[in-house]
């Protein structure tokens, strides 16, 4: 077993992350991985007694939201400012694992984690957030796109920590969706997701939109082209939508796993986008029959 | 104190289980939460190959690990070392051949468990590998390993075939046939509590604490295949953790007794982890079904042929037994003339088939039940007329020749079903669906014999002791694995003798204490021992209104009446405390036995006495009528079972809350079989390894369920009831089938379960005539 230390200050646990410790927020994924053998820490630093609110609060500053990496997913989900600004990372938030993962797990330890399956992400990703780390000799903001570089990688130091994470408001969007797809309503691994912010013009046809997959690649997918596609289109005209669909399951290369096939991955990808049309999709019914 | 102590037990009352409250405070203790003041960790090294020939086994550097106390191979053992409940063809340790990944090659003792899995890992051996068999069909293949070489029918553990009537001939003169193949998974019991116990040997003596479904058949199964008389073990079940059938037969048992006789006078525990569990445990048995029915143009059955395949992994486990109430289920509860219904249960090199709910009785009844569907749809009946046509009454017989002698209640389950709103307003529902869904509502029957069947006795043993305190206590054999049969003792034997609970107590099995009683299985828990319970109150009744009489010289026992605490003189009025009564009475004579066996049947339905052996055929069946709502997400092909509906004959009551969880936790368990639950291996390898990958549903995945019973009169169960067990999972499966494929225009799933990746793969193939390619009409 593990020793553990809780740390008082920031100062204290920024040291402490210089020595080569491993930080336990959570747990959650933690203690999963330390229970397969994947990593064997000596010294975990808790993040509990932590007396920094910048860790833990969640607020604003103007144009942004600043959410410290400690908050945990039930706090952000009650969070008044979260629901105004950021409905699709509430909606992503709320299919997150269950009641108890949601009370224990946080927003920092879902990043961190880096899995394409972080429901997190693909919100964060059309939100344009952006990580702050913090090291001994200060602190740097990046892209939270940048920042993930793989599976379970990302563009933190060994002293640093994730600190905050600065979302910008968001008045252009009138529209926040997230959909997951999984093998059952909880407690789920997503085999697929997708956010979308759409914006509208007065006649309801798309003048802005952002879209983001998650377990589609080996971090979260984007696709310029894909967006570039529902331009204009009116949201109840199903036309613009299929070539929007057509476009990602062209563009992918998803992953099989015993969670599902490639094949499948592919599809619905561009199935979720369907989803978005407002109109009808009579001929889909039967299945797209794409691909 | 117990909330409910001051209450009278009643039969026919939801009365809350006596070790609700204490599980939920955490205080009633499961085998798993045993623990010594100082006590040793025992484990297993496990092969993680399928299938070779052990050479040897290399120890010596596992036994340099500071706190490890002694490691044991097959060669310490001193008995059989072979255990099974039937065949006895499982090691304990593998002394020849390793026949699966979860075969156990060494058992290992050590002060911690840090220490037992650092020394596991470090344990080694030699083998020659041997080619594996994975699939039914590569066991029969020419060339095929033998798994057990001694075994008269190779890798055929048991083959079958019933016949009736004129057999296939009959198909001759249907006017209609439809025809239907599936291949079902495996299913893992997924119970919280894994496999565990604890024991001690001491002064010669070994006793076992262990999460068990058989104590009683536990004891003489460890006590020859490690070399043990059986009056000198103890087997001790406490309330179990979850059963389901997977702990129908010996998991930690035997391990724990060779581990205890190694280090005498300590406590050892072993508890497996959910890896380990899903690897060694038991699942239900894979299977292949073919299926072809025929009707005449009016919708009555005329013929029926099955031909089933079970995957039984390497050991016979029960795969012999649940092969024999598949046979004897296959044709579900209609009338069909002719039959010719014929099946295997097959040995390969995957994880072991066994006992699971249902007992081979879900995969017969998944394939029947849509070989009915396809049927009503090819002659345009309802399908709920078309069962009705065909269900069976009292008195006829089943296809597989079984006469049903006792309580026949499908047709009055079908006439429930007719009348519930979700029936009557189901086409209002589906014409609602939003946009990108499809809604279907489809159903499905079944019956579920109860017991052993005419070979193997069905009997339980009930004693009852009147304390000196003047307080009743239950001697019960028959496991409680949460089903909650200990309260309806409780409630049958209250109610006779009209004491509170308070002056009720239970006796857990334990083969020191409580009298043989069978497994906790087959449906036959309450049913058996209910029968013996009541048979042994009104033996206690008379003894002690009789002693009454005697002691006051009054005229005779019937002059009292027993009311709580107390026995009431009538013609005086005077009340006598039991306790006093008590302290009149030797120990001897505040003792009632009494021993009950299940009817069995006299009926020759086949001349097989193999397939007698193994069960068939029954006498007392269970019935049921499944309705479920579905809708399907055409972008995903996510199925969301939106409501449900089932009417059971099960006799009567004893406890409507009791009837109403098993139904709903059959339910749940039977739509993870259909939707969720893919047991995915790899030549015998796991790829679905633990809950993580392994899907089970949730809460939010289980839809609103409206429960009801017909309430019919079982004239030989206590109070009129029969078992509920394991009908409400039987056909949950063919209700998703059926109801997905009226959502599809007649989509049909032939690997399942039916994940939302087939679903969609389903939506996407331009749908023909009912049931795309194989599953299809012929005529
Ligand atoms: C049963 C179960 C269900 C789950 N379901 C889901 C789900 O549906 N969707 C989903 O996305 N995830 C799910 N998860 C994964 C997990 O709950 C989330 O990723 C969660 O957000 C992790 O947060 P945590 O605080 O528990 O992280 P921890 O486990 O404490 O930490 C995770 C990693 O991040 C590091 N870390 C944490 N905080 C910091 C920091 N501030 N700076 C630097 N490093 C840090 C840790 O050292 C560790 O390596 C599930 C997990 C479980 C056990």
């Amino acid at each position: 077993m593990p020793a553990v230390i809780l740390p008082q200050t920031l100062d204290e646990l920024l040291d402490l992350k210089a020595q080569g410790h491993t930080i336990l927020a959570g747990g959650t994924d933690l203690f999963v991985h330390m229970r397969n053998k994947k990593i064997q820490p000596q010294t975990l630093v808790c993040l509990d007694q932590l007396k920094d609110k910048g860790l833990r609060e969640v607020a604003d500053t103007g144009d942004e939201i600043c959410i410290g990496a400690a908050v945990t997913h039930s706090r952000l989900i009650q969070n008044p400012l979260v629901q105004q600004h950021f409905p699709v990372l509430i909606q992503a938030l709320d299919t997150l694992g269950s009641p108890q993962i949601r009370n224990m797990g946080t927003l920092g330890g879902n990043i961190m984690t880096a899995s394409p399956a972080g429901d997190s992400l693909p919100p964060l990703y059309v939100l344009d957030a952006q990580v702050e780390l913090a090291g001994k000799n200060g602190s740097r903001r990046m892209s939270l796109s940048r920042f993930i570089t793989g599976p379970g990688a990302t563009g933190l130091n060994p002293e640093e920590i994730l600190y905050r994470i600065w979302i910008p408001k968001q008045p252009s969007y009138d529209l926040h969706h997230f959909e997951k797809v999984g093998h059952r309503k909880s407690l789920s691994i997503a085999i697929l997701s997708m956010a979308a912010l759409i914006g509208l013009t007065g006649d309801r046809k798309i003048r802005a939109v952002r879209l983001a997959w998650g377990s589609l690649g080996k971090t979260i997918a984007t696709s310029p082209e894909t967006e570039k596609r529902l331009m204009g289109t009116p949201m109840d005209d199903p036309a613009g939508f299929i070539l929007a669909a057509a476009r990602i399951r062209e563009e992918v290369s998803p992953i099989s796993d015993v969670r599902a096939g490639a094949d499948y991955r592919r599809q619905v990808a561009g199935n979720l986008v369907l989803r978005l049309c407002q109109g009808p999709l009579e001929p889909l019914k039967q299945g797209p029959g794409a691909v | 104190m117990n909330l409910i102590s001051k209450t009278s037990p009643s039969v026919g009352a939801s009365q809350a289980r006596p070790d609700a409250l204490n599980k939920v405070m955490g205080h009633e203790k499961f085998a798993a939460d045993y623990y010594g003041p100082r006590h040793l960790w025992a484990g297993v090294r496990r092969a993680g190959i399928p299938h070779g020939r052990l050479i040897s086994v290399s120890t010596e550097a596992a036994k340099q690990v500071p706190g490890v106390k002694k490691i044991l191979t097959h060669k310490d053992v001193n008995g059989s070392n072979r255990q099974g409940v039937i065949q006895k063809d499982q090691p304990v340790l593998v002394d020849d051949r390793i026949r699966h990944c979860g075969d156990a090659l060494a058992l290992v003792i050590a002060e911690t468990s840090q220490a037992l899995e650092t020394a596991l890992a470090l344990i080694s051996f030699e083998y020659e590998a041997l080619p594996g068999i994975f699939t039914t069909a590569e066991a029969f293949q020419y060339g095929a390993p033998l798994i057990h070489p001694t075994h008269p029918g190779g890798n055929c553990l048991l083959s079958g075939q019933l016949v009736s009537g004129k057999g296939l001939e009959a198909f001759e003169a249907c006017d209609a046939i439809v025809e239907l193949t599936i291949d079902l998974p495996r299913q893992e019991h997924a119970y919280l509590e894994t496999e565990c116990g604890e024991a001690v040997y001491e002064k010669g003596e070994l006793s076992i604490v262990v999460s068990t479904q058989t104590p009683f058949r536990d004891r003489a199964e460890t006590a020859q295949a490690i070399g043990i008389s059986p009056e000198k073990l103890r087997i001790i079940a406490p309330y179990c953790g979850g059963g389901f059938g997977g702990k129908d037969g010996i998991t930690v048992q035997s391990l724990l007794g060779l581990a205890a006789m190694a280090c005498p006078d300590v406590p050892i525990k072993m508890m497996w982890s959910r890896e380990e569990s899903f690897l060694a445990g038991p699942k239900r048995h894979a299977a292949s079904l073919h299926y072809r029915l025929g009707a005449k143009q009016n919708g009555v059955f005329h013929a029926l042929e099955v031909r089933a395949d079970f995957d039984t992994g390497p050991y016979d486990h029960l795969g012999g037994a649940v092969l024999g109430l598949a046979l004897e289920h296959a044709g579900g509860p209609y009338r069909i003339p002719h039959a010719a219904i014929q099946g295997k249960a097959v040995y390969t090199n995957n994880t072991i088939g066994g006992a699971f709910r249902g007992f081979g009785v879900p995969q017969v009844a998944a394939a029947m039940e849509q070989a009915v569907d396809l049927m009503a749809e090819k002659l345009s009946l309802s399908p709920l007329d078309i069962r009705m046509k065909n269900a069976v009454q009292k008195g006829d017989k089943i296809p597989s020749g079984t006469t049903l002698k006792t309580s026949t209640g499908i047709r009055e389950c079908l006439a429930r079903l007719k009348a519930h709103p979700l029936y009557r307003e189901a086409d209002a529902w589906k014409k609602k669906a939003p946009a990108h869904m499809l809604r279907g509502s489809g159903m499905a029957c079944a019956l579920h014999g109860m017991g052993y069947g005419p070979f193997v006795p069905d009997t339980a043993i009930a004693k009852l002791e009147l304390t000196k305190q003047g307080r009743f206590k239950i001697y019960f054999g028959v496991v409680d694995m949460g089903q909650g049969n200990g309260v309806t003792f409780l409630q049958m034997a209250g109610d006779l003798l009209n004491q509170n609970y308070e002056n009720l107590e239970l006796v857990l099995p334990d083969t020191g204490l409580t009298l043989p009683c069978g497994s906790a299985s087959a449906s036959r828990s309450t049913y058996t021992f209910g029968n013996a319970l009541i048979q042994a109150v009104e033996t206690m009744k008379t003894r002690l209104t009789q002693r009454a009489a005697d002691s006051l010289m009054v005229g005779d026992g019937d002059e009292f009446c027993f009311i709580p605490g107390h026995l009431r003189h009538l013609p005086t009025g005077r009340e006598f405390p039991l306790a006093q009564l008590a302290a009149l009475l030797g120990p001897e004579e505040r003792i009632t036995i009494s021993r009950y066996r299940a009817l069995a049947s006299k009926e020759t339905v086949t001349q097989d006495t193999a397939l007698q052996m193994h069960g068939i055929p029954h006498t007392v069946f269970s019935y049921t009528a499944h309705l479920a709502h579905v809708e399907i997400d055409t972008l995903t092909g996510g199925i969301t079972v939106c409501n449900y509906t089932a009417v059971t004959d099960c006799g009567r009551l004893i406890n409507p809350d009791l009837y109403q969880q098993q139904m709903q936790g059959g339910i749940a368990q039977g739509l993870g079989y259909a939707l969720y639950e893919d047991f995915i291996t790899d030549k015998g390898r796991l790829l679905t390894a633990n809950l993580s990958t392994y899907i089970i549903p949730g809460a939010l995945d289980i839809p609103p369920m409206a429960l009801s019973s017909v309430d019919l009169q079982e004239n030989t169960g206590p109070f009129g009831m029969k078992g509920v067990g394991e009908i409400c999972i039987d056909p949950v499966l063919p209700a998703v089938a059926n109801a997905v494929a009226d959502a599809c225009g007649g989509g049909r799933c032939r690997q399942w379960p039916l994940t939302c990746e087939r679903m969609l793969e389903i939506l996407t193939i331009p749908v023909c005539p009912p049931g795309a390619d194989m599953n299809r009409s012929l005529i």
